[in-house]
């Protein structure tokens, strides 16, 4: 009786389930609507939907144009790889601007009342302009503004604060930049034609369900021969990814060439399945991660791209954005600021930098990463 | 006094054996069954590379299953081993990128899987506090104390000679298989046949009259503890080795899991009834659904839903058999 009862349950939430799954796909993708980048190599600025400016502006700034000015760059955290990156690439810009020095403090864990703390002491002592990467949007603002209207220029980069407590926003990433990294790298390495699969977070995850639909639009519009298999979920869990992983492998063999990770936890537990099942260099894996988790799996060739962005690029951008910004180069309405060597970079979202196509590393680069 | 004459209907060693086998019976027919099932959808899925694949992924939750029956068998329950895994794996990594002699590395979790399960345990018998406050309470601390101290870092780095998960006995037997077979004969010989083995069903079955047989219930809760403690330090071992990345935070649900594995497995949640043959064979079957999932094309988030119907129909077989028995 209890084989019966058992028995019966799990071959009716079978049945039920395959009901289902027959008009589902399983993707993974949200329903927002998608802007894929076009096709050709070269980053073709996204057809920005003019959103007006809507950064705030210090009160009685001093004009600095051209003098030396002094900046304090508050990340969420200091003494981790990924901040001391974005520290380096601010150095590197003050070192060539001539005129910037640039300070790094910040609290030793990622807490905001402590990240607000430093903030109003270095509000009290003076300085010209506070570079921050916010522990949390809403509860930053506050003491940002204060920042503000005593005159003191504030510049965002990776983590954004409310739009109108700082007066740029230095983006690493836009979704469908993201997504172009990603398709185009897994069709270079899998082949125009393959077929691949995808192991995400949640099919509720926000960031994660955005990139699979710039994803899809993307590879639609400039790799439409690209087979999709499956996207499976794995939540951010290292063994989890492994297996789900290792099931596809298994279940589709000849037929996978490419695996996709959404998150810094499924890509490496891909290349592990990949390394595992011996099929390095027939499976590419491509996705989202750090340096430090795939160095194994570059260094033997098992995985070719890692795609993210370069935070040293990202402290480098936030200095010639605060260096243009009390220059009078950037104001509210342009469309573009020079940064360095890193180019023309484009305004997007009303008051946000976009730092331009994502990094990616490889064998070559990926040692110089420490995070 | 021996622990045979119990004399309690429940605690009859026969007579609970029976009822095991039976499901132990049940959960090998749904093992092989599910398999030929899903393999005639999807021959690929019977491949011996997916089969061993399934066992080798899932092999450290039968071995914390091990353990959780144990726990449970002696009328407690244990939901801290999730969050006590991660920190064992956290520790273990640690010492590994430290440069500490890998065998250290390896015997760490072991003896510190010990000390705190077997300070639970103390807490629990000896304090007389529920089991399920007190591992909730460690259940916080542990992983509270375990982001506080590597503020989410991860571990990265890992010595090759570091990932015991990858080697093969006799070049083709993984070593999470291995351990998870040996440990499960080891131990279910060990309930079976020794006295303190069968004390656990005593003071599980009924612990009045297991003191009246001249069982410390204290001492064997303290024991049980300990024991679920080693074998979660091996459990998290396996989990640690067999990635070259260890995330430093607690596994999400893990100690669901161990749980769920435990109920199917036919481990009674009033305690008393159970065998660790039950909990690895409801172990592989778990992982072989989530695997099947994926082959038959379901969307993953059945796989819960799978899961809790399956401990709902676990438990009310079981409380269905003991009215059954002390009803007639």
């Amino acid at each position: 009786m209890r084989l019966g009862l058992a028995g019966a349950l799990l071959g009716a939430t079978l049945l039920a389930g395959t009901a289902n799954a027959a008009d589902k796909r399983w993707d993974g993708a949200d329903d927002l609507p998608v802007n894929p980048l076009a096709c050709a190599a070269g980053e073709a600025a996204a057809p920005a939907a003019a959103k007006p400016y809507d950064g705030g502006q210090p009160t009685n700034a001093p004009d600095k144009a051209g003098k030396p000015i002094s900046l304090v760059d508050v990340p969420k955290l200091i003494g981790i790889g990924y901040f001391n990156a974005t520290s380096k690439g601010m150095q590197d810009a003050a070192k060539e601007l001539g005129n910037v020095t640039v300070k790094t403090d910040g609290p030793t864990e990622a807490k905001i009342d402590e990240q607000i703390k430093f903030i109003d002491n270095y509000i009290t002592s003076g300085v010209d302009g506070i570079l921050f990467a916010a522990n949390d949007p809403v509860a930053i603002a506050p003491v940002l503004k204060k920042a503000l209207s005593k005159g003191i220029h504030v510049i965002g980069y990776d983590a954004n604060s409310t739009p109108d407590a700082r007066e740029w926003f230095v983006n690493q990433a836009e979704f469908n930049g993201i997504a172009k990294a990603m398709i185009d790298s897994m069709a270079k390495e899998a082949g125009e034609d393959k077929g691949f699969a995808i192991v995400t977070s949640t099919f509720t995850t926000p960031n994660q369900a955005r990139w699979i639909a710039e994803m899809w639009a993307y590879a639609e519009k400039c790799h439409p021969k690209l087979k999709w298999l499956e996207t499976v979920e794995a939540q951010e869990d290292n063994n989890l990814s492994f297996n789900q992983a290792t099931t596809l492998i298994n279940k589709y063999g000849d037929r996978l060439s490419g695996l996709f990770g959404m998150t810094s936890v499924a890509t490496p537990a891909s290349a592990e399945a990949v390394t595992k099942a011996k099929l390095c260099g027939k499976v590419a894996v491509v996705g989202l991660a750090t340096p430090n988790a795939m160095k194994p799996y570059v260094n033997a060739d098992c995985v070719k791209s890692v795609v993210l962005w370069n935070p040293v690029d990202l402290g480098y951008a936030a200095t010639y954005v605060a260096r243009a910004v009390v220059d009078g180069k950037l104001k509210p309405g342009a469309t573009s600021v020079d940064a360095g060597k890193l180019g023309k970079l484009n305004v997007v979202n009303g008051s946000e930098i976009l730092l331009g196509a994502p990094f990616i590393f490889t064998k070559q680069n990926i040692k110089d990463f420490d995070f | 006094m021996s622990v045979m004459t119990v004399p309690s209907s429940r605690a009859d060693p026969r007579r609970i054996f029976k009822a095991l086998a039976s499901q132990e019976a049940l959960l090998a027919i749904a093992v092989i069954g599910l398999a030929i099932a899903v393999g005639l959808y999807n021959p690929r899925f019977l491949a011996a590379r997916n089969l061993s694949d399934v066992l080798l992924g899932n092999a450290y939750i039968a071995v914390a299953a091990i353990g959780m029956s144990m726990v449970i068998i002696s009328g407690n329950i244990d939901i801290s081993v999730g969050a006590l895994i991660g920190v064992l794996a956290t520790l273990s990594g640690t010492l590994a990128v430290k440069g500490v002699p890998i065998i250290v590395t390896w015997l760490a979790p072991l003896v510190a899987g010990i000390l705190i399960m077997g300070l639970q345990g103390v807490v629990i018998a000896y304090l007389r506090i529920p089991a399920i406050v007190v591992t909730l309470g460690m259940l916080s601390i542990l992983k509270g104390g375990l982001i506080s101290v590597t503020g989410g870092k991860w571990i990265t780095d890992l010595p090759d000679s570091f990932h015991l998960a990858d080697l093969e006995l006799l070049g083709s037997v993984p070593m999470p298989v291995f351990l998870m077979i040996a440990a499960t004969i080891l131990a279910a010989w060990w309930m079976h046949d020794s006295a303190p083995g069968r004390a656990i069903y005593a003071v599980g079955g009924n612990a009045e009259a297991a003191r009246l047989c001249g069982i410390s219930q204290p001492r064997t809760v303290v024991m049980v503890f300990a024991l679920h403690g080693l074998f979660a330090g091996v459990a998290a071992l396996l989990y640690a080795t067999q990635l070259r990345v260890i995330q430093s935070t607690v596994p999400p649900n893990l100690e669901l899991t161990v749980i769920t594995a435990s109920v199917v497995g036919g481990v009674s949640i009033l305690g008393g009834v159970g065998t660790v043959i039950g909990s690895t064979l409801a172990a592989i079957l778990i992982a072989e659904i989530a695997s099947a999932l994926v082959f038959i094309d379901l969307s993953p988030y059945w796989i819960r839903a799978v899961q809790g119907m399956l401990i709902l129909a676990t438990v009310i077989a079981d409380i269905l058999r003991r009215r059954r028995m002390t009803g007639a």
